[in-house]
């Protein structure tokens, strides 16, 4: 069959129950705008050859065990898609596309000028 | 560990500056020309139009007011599909074969896979967290009517509970029966009665969701 990319990189993921994203009734399941950002970012990244969607997923896998190293099983404070960030995070500046600096100097303005809202 | 990762943040400001980390990794990606304004929405268009249930509950609502569309369906899923207006790749034509296998008031249909992630995403999407799950692959072939029970359907001792175990040759899904008091709806509106677990057989097709 053909098969896209994309496809290809969700379903890669199912492998491992604890590394495979929040779904419902059939789709991808996201609570924040922000999540669907780094979800595509993470693919776009892979698709374009900044690293093999494999890395990304042990990246992932390991992002996770080490959140479940440190907290409990039913620690509320756990998010899919911080561990999400996380990962992407530290392979997009492992790989030299970003670097920490660019990152955070882009996003001290954010902070600083959308205040406290939530909204950002 | 790479550098650059800040660990696990917490409680109220966490939401801000993970938005705003966000934020900032995609407009720098913009601007240093490594993906455009658009590719975020590229991205998540495919998951929103392509990867659904959609097609399968489609398929089913046709072959519950078309009952030529459903001979053709239960004899030849990946044609059938061909006939209907799906993106390209939909209709599985190359080597992935979908089989439908009907629910009838006599048998009762499930699909799993034992072996390995065999599932018919063009029609049903995404699979379930559970699909994979070690525990139910083994109990759904051991004791079918038991996790149905669990997945609140009950079925009269009379039904014959058969399932489907999907291989890289042939991934199963089920037609559903269509529930009492729906004769006068279109097929959109009876679509829209379908999810995916109904398609999967461990759920029935109700009208009052």
């Amino acid at each position: 069959m053909f098969t896209k990319f994309e496809h290809f990189a969700a379903t890669s993921l199912m492998d491992t129950p604890g590394n495979a994203p929040p779904r419902k009734n059939g789709h991808l399941s996201f609570e924040r705008d922000w999540e669907k950002t780094a979800f595509a970012v993470a693919i776009a990244l892979s698709k374009q050859g900044h690293y093999e969607w494999e890395e990304f997923r042990q990246m992932l896998i390991a992002t996770i065990h080490e959140w479940e190293a440190t907290h409990a099983l039913d620690d509320p404070e756990w998010d899919y898609y911080q561990c999400w960030m996380a990962a992407l995070e530290k392979l997009a500046i492992a790989v030299g596309v970003i670097s920490k600096a660019e990152l955070e100097a882009q996003i001290e303005p954010l902070l600083t000028c959308k205040g406290n809202s939530p909204d950002v | 560990m790479p550098s650059g990762y800040d660990g696990f943040k917490y409680g109220a400001d966490r939401e801000i500056y993970s938005a705003a980390k966000v934020k900032a990794l995609e407009s720098l990606l913009i601007e240093k020309g490594v993906i455009t304004g658009n590719t975020v929405n590229k991205i998540l268009s495919y998951f929103e139009t392509e990867m659904g249930p959609f097609n399968g509950a489609k398929l089913v609502a046709r072959a519950w007011v078309d009952p030529a569309f459903k001979e053709r369906l239960i004899a030849d899923c990946n044609a059938a599909c061909a006939e209907m207006d799906f993106p390209e790749g939909m209709s599985g034509a190359e080597g992935e074969h979908m089989r439908i296998v009907e629910n009838t008031p006599e048998v009762h249909n499930i699909i799993v896979c034992t072996l390995c992630s065999c599932y018919p995403w063009p029609t049903l999407g995404l699979p379930p967290y559970w699909f994979k799950d070690p525990t139910f692959r083994a109990r759904v072939v051991r004791e079918p009517r038991v996790v149905l029970k669990e997945f609140g359907v009950e079925l009269d001792d009379t039904v014959e509970v058969r399932v489907w175990d999907s291989s890289a040759q042939i991934r199963w899904w089920v037609l559903p029966m269509r529930p009492a008091g729906t004769e006068g709806m279109s097929e959109a509106q009876l679509a829209s009665l379908l999810t995916p677990e109904a398609m999967m057989g461990v759920a029935t097709v109700t009208v009052n969701r």
